[in-house]
């Protein structure tokens, strides 16, 4: 068996390390991350589609607060990020293209109820 | 099997599943000193009932499960499904997602087959090996989430129809550096290590006879002198159009199973290649509808069958006019590596030898028990 250490431990030596010191320096993360949702409560129809193809059952058409129901009167996705396994389903199939996932995957919480997010703070 | 008279001095062991190199799966061993007398195998810790789970579920749905169905090649899993329901379906597949699948089906190997040295190394104490063969990986996990959108799952990318999108810009020749990058592992492990070849030469012998006879495939049977890959008996895709070797080996032990990951892996490589330089431009789904497979049209039954990295994999699958399958049955390959060839292979070792014949199986908990 032939080692050439002495070559090894050079190009260690003047190697950067393969980890990188979080939150400073951040991993380059790819475009096609399916992380957070984004919702465009605007653009939504009510069709309801992502809530029938979710195989988790993580969205749920609800209607949203009191004061804001004029403004918005039909149902929107509310969604379960805690029962969510981030598939891009509900984007792929919203009509409008309203519902999307972004790269943003920071969600570790201590507060259990944070994880269920109302349309309008989606 | 016959009872062991029990003698003084006798005692039982659990191989797992708490042990760092078992996975979740357990092997009870009866030892009479070192070595060991008999041994039962114990799985269901990771029973998640996919075959029911896709009972109610769309077949656009049930190609996201199928990722899971083995943690450590979901790609794989995912074209084996997709190919399931493109023949029930009767779709007619683009030319490039054909080309597309066959590309990421035999990354998926390659990163599988690091993983199998990394467990090997890791059952045996060679950790280092371990380390290098996982830091490797992670390499092609960042092309996975460059090209699906997800390190470990690609969340169905490979669906029904095709794939779910395009290769992304330069995304060839991320692939091509990539293979660059990794070539150090693969030259680390081709080393011959002496600590390696003590652990594994003439350690778990399984002969041609008995790997017929107890169903291995894939590796393992071809590790034992069997010219069999489904890539070549029965092609799928693209696999008749491309040239590559399909290592086999006589010894039938160990290292001659690790001996046939590292050619594996080589000629993965040389499919990869070819697949690129060959990919043609065009569409890479039936149809550019939404995610929906009208399964209602679909009626009859399928058997379709895949060449895994731990073996042939299989889904049978009914559809009666409905919009879920009516049923789904699942051949994993480890089971019957598992079950039968781990008890038969255990009998009479040492117990020092249960990791290395363990990992030198190449085995996924997950895909034993669904």
């Amino acid at each position: 068996m032939k080692l050439s250490i002495i070559s090894e431990i050079f190009k260690n030596l003047f190697k950067r390390p393969m980890t990188v010191l979080f939150p400073m320096e951040k991993v380059e993360i790819s475009e096609r991350e399916r992380a957070k949702h984004k919702f465009d409560i605007d653009n939504c129809i009510s069709c309801g589609s992502c809530a029938k193809i979710c195989l988790n059952k993580a969205i749920k058409m609800v209607e949203v607060k009191e004061e804001y129901k004029e403004k918005y009167p039909k149902t929107y996705p509310q969604i379960d990020l805690g029962k969510c396994c981030f598939c891009a389903l509900c984007q792929d199939i919203c009509p409008t293209g309203c519902l999307t996932l972004t790269e943003d995957f920071y969600l570790a919480t201590f507060d259990k109820e944070s994880i269920i997010i109302d349309p309008l703070k989606i | 099997m016959t009872e062991i008279e029990e003698r003084q001095g006798d005692f039982e062991m659990y191989f797992g599943p708490a042990h760092p190199g078992s996975g979740n799966f357990s092997v009870r061993v009866q030892l009479r000193g070192e070595r060991v007398m008999k041994a039962v195998v114990d799985p269901g810790y990771l029973h998640r009932g996919f075959e029911k789970l896709m009972e109610y579920r769309e077949p656009m749905q049930n190609s996201v499960l199928s990722d899971r169905i083995c943690v450590l090649e979901p790609l794989q899993w995912n074209l084996l499904h997709a190919e399931a329901v493109d023949t029930l379906m009767g779709y007619d597949i683009p030319e490039r997602a054909k080309y597309i699948r066959v590309i990421l089906a035999e990354l998926s190997r390659i990163q599988s087959h690091f993983i199998w040295y990394a467990v090997m190394s890791m059952g045996t104490g060679f950790t280092t090996g371990f380390n290098v063969a996982m830091g490797y990986r992670d390499y092609m996990l960042d092309v996975f989430d460059y090209i699906t959108g997800g390190r470990l799952y690609p969340a169905g990318y490979i669906c029904p129809g095709g794939v779910r999108k395009d290769l992304p810009e330069k995304a060839e020749k991320k692939i091509l550096t990539l293979f660059e990058k990794i070539d150090y592992m693969h030259k680390f492990a081709k080393k011959e290590n002496p600590v390696w070849l003590e652990r594994f030469k003439e350690v778990g012998v399984l002969t041609k006879e008995e790997a017929i006879k107890l169903g291995a495939t894939g590796p393992i049977l071809r590790a034992s002198g069997v010219a069999s890959d489904v890539r070549r008996d029965d092609p799928y895709e693209i696999y008749d159009e491309l040239e590559f070797e399909i290592p086999v080996f006589d010894e039938g032990d160990a290292y001659s199973r690790y001996l046939i990951a590292m050619q594996e892996i080589e000629e993965s490589k040389k499919i990869v290649k070819q697949a690129i330089d060959r990919m043609p431009k065009g569409e890479v789904k039936t149809s550019n509808m939404k995610p929906i497979v009208h399964f209602r049209k679909a009626k009859g039954e399928t058997y379709t069958r895949n060449e895994l990295s731990r073996g042939e994999g299989a889904i049978y699958m009914i559809a009666t006019g409905k919009k879920t399958p009516y049923r789904v049955k699942i051949r994993g390959p480890s089971f019957t590596h598992m079950i039968p060839i781990l008890k038969h292979l255990l009998t009479d070792s040492y117990y020092a030898d249960v990791p290395a014949i363990y990992w030198s199986l190449n085995q996924c908990p997950a895909d034993v028990d669904r």
